[in-house]
């Protein structure tokens, strides 16, 4: 079993400290695939379902070395999910995939809003 | 992770990879406007591409000076690749008459930046059919270097064997063409 595939990831300390106030709430296990095109193996890793689909995407992020940044133009890594970019990020796996789904693949994807310099005309310096 | 994957040392490409994308972009590019063309394969030490994903129509800008490709169509490509183990190998794309076939600011930064990524720039529109004389480069290190001609022969070895596959995507979907 690779690393990623070890454990279950929670929330944060907030959501932890929501856990402990409702003790009795038993929450699903949601094993979460991303997939990247460049990449030649998925990050694999399982989730509470009240875990934020950020979380995940970061995680997916720092799995395949990859990260929004900014220059001259906006760079940002998106899920896509059934063939929806999903651009709510704050929603909970268990918002997005209904009480009972113990699976889930994404696709990581970027998006990258442009700057104003086509090839071959201005090319700034760094 | 990233920079624990085994490096890709060189490439195979089929020779209808490079006749099939040059077909795709030539007409594209004689109408001023740019165009490109993924090529996928299983990431090994020797990387194989035998497969080439051309983007066109919906989520695709070819434009004069600019060849984008929207997230969806990355979507489309991703799903229907994965299950295939294939992963994107390298982006090809043209750079219009008169401008040189090296990559630019924007090709540089708006590219996928992964390590061993292939960047691929064909001059003149796509009129330059010799591979030797695009603009070859290789991501590492958080950025694309250029490959010179020597490399470009040592590191990229084109194969004459005609088992190739074709594929049209765009934010809709991915359909196979003929060879």
């Amino acid at each position: 079993m690779s690393e990623q595939q070890m454990g279950v990831t929670g929330q944060s300390d907030t959501t932890a400290q929501h856990a402990a106030d409702h003790p009795g709430v038993d929450r699903e296990v949601i094993e979460v695939k991303v997939d990247y095109l460049p990449a030649p193996a998925p990050f694999v890793r399982k989730y509470r379902d009240e875990t934020v689909v950020d979380t995940v995407r970061t995680d997916a992020m720092t799995f395949f070395g990859v990260k929004d940044f900014q220059d001259r133009n906006i760079h940002k890594f998106f899920l896509e999910f059934e063939g929806h970019i999903l651009e709510n990020t704050s929603q909970t796996l268990e918002q997005l995939l209904g009480p009972h789904r113990r699976s889930a693949h994404f696709n990581l994807i970027e998006r990258v809003t442009q700057g104003r310099y086509p090839n071959g005309l201005e090319l700034p310096t760094r | 992770m990233a920079s624990s994957y085994r490096p890709v040392e060189s490439w195979v490409v089929a020779e209808g990879i490079l006749r099939r994308t040059l077909d795709a972009v030539r007409p594209i590019g004689r109408s001023g406007r740019e165009a490109g063309a993924f090529w996928l394969g299983r990431r090994e030490p020797t990387a194989h591409i035998y497969t080439v994903v051309l983007p066109h129509g919906i989520g695709v800008e070819e434009q004069r000076g600019r060849w984008t490709v929207a997230p969806e169509v990355f979507g489309v490509v991703t799903r229907w690749a994965k299950p295939r183990n294939l992963c994107l190998l390298g982006v090809v794309h043209t750079h219009l008459r008169g401008v040189p076939p090296v990559l630019s600011w924007s090709d540089r930064n708006l590219g996928v930046r992964f390590p061993d990524t292939l960047a691929a720039i064909i001059g003149n529109g796509g009129d330059d059919s010799d591979h030797l004389y695009w603009g070859w480069y290789v991501f590492e290190d958080g950025e694309y270097r250029s490959l010179v001609q020597d490399e470009v022969r040592e590191r990229i070895r084109i194969d004459p064997a005609q088992q190739f596959e074709v594929w049209k995507a765009d934010a809709i979907g991915i359909e196979q063409l003929g060879v």
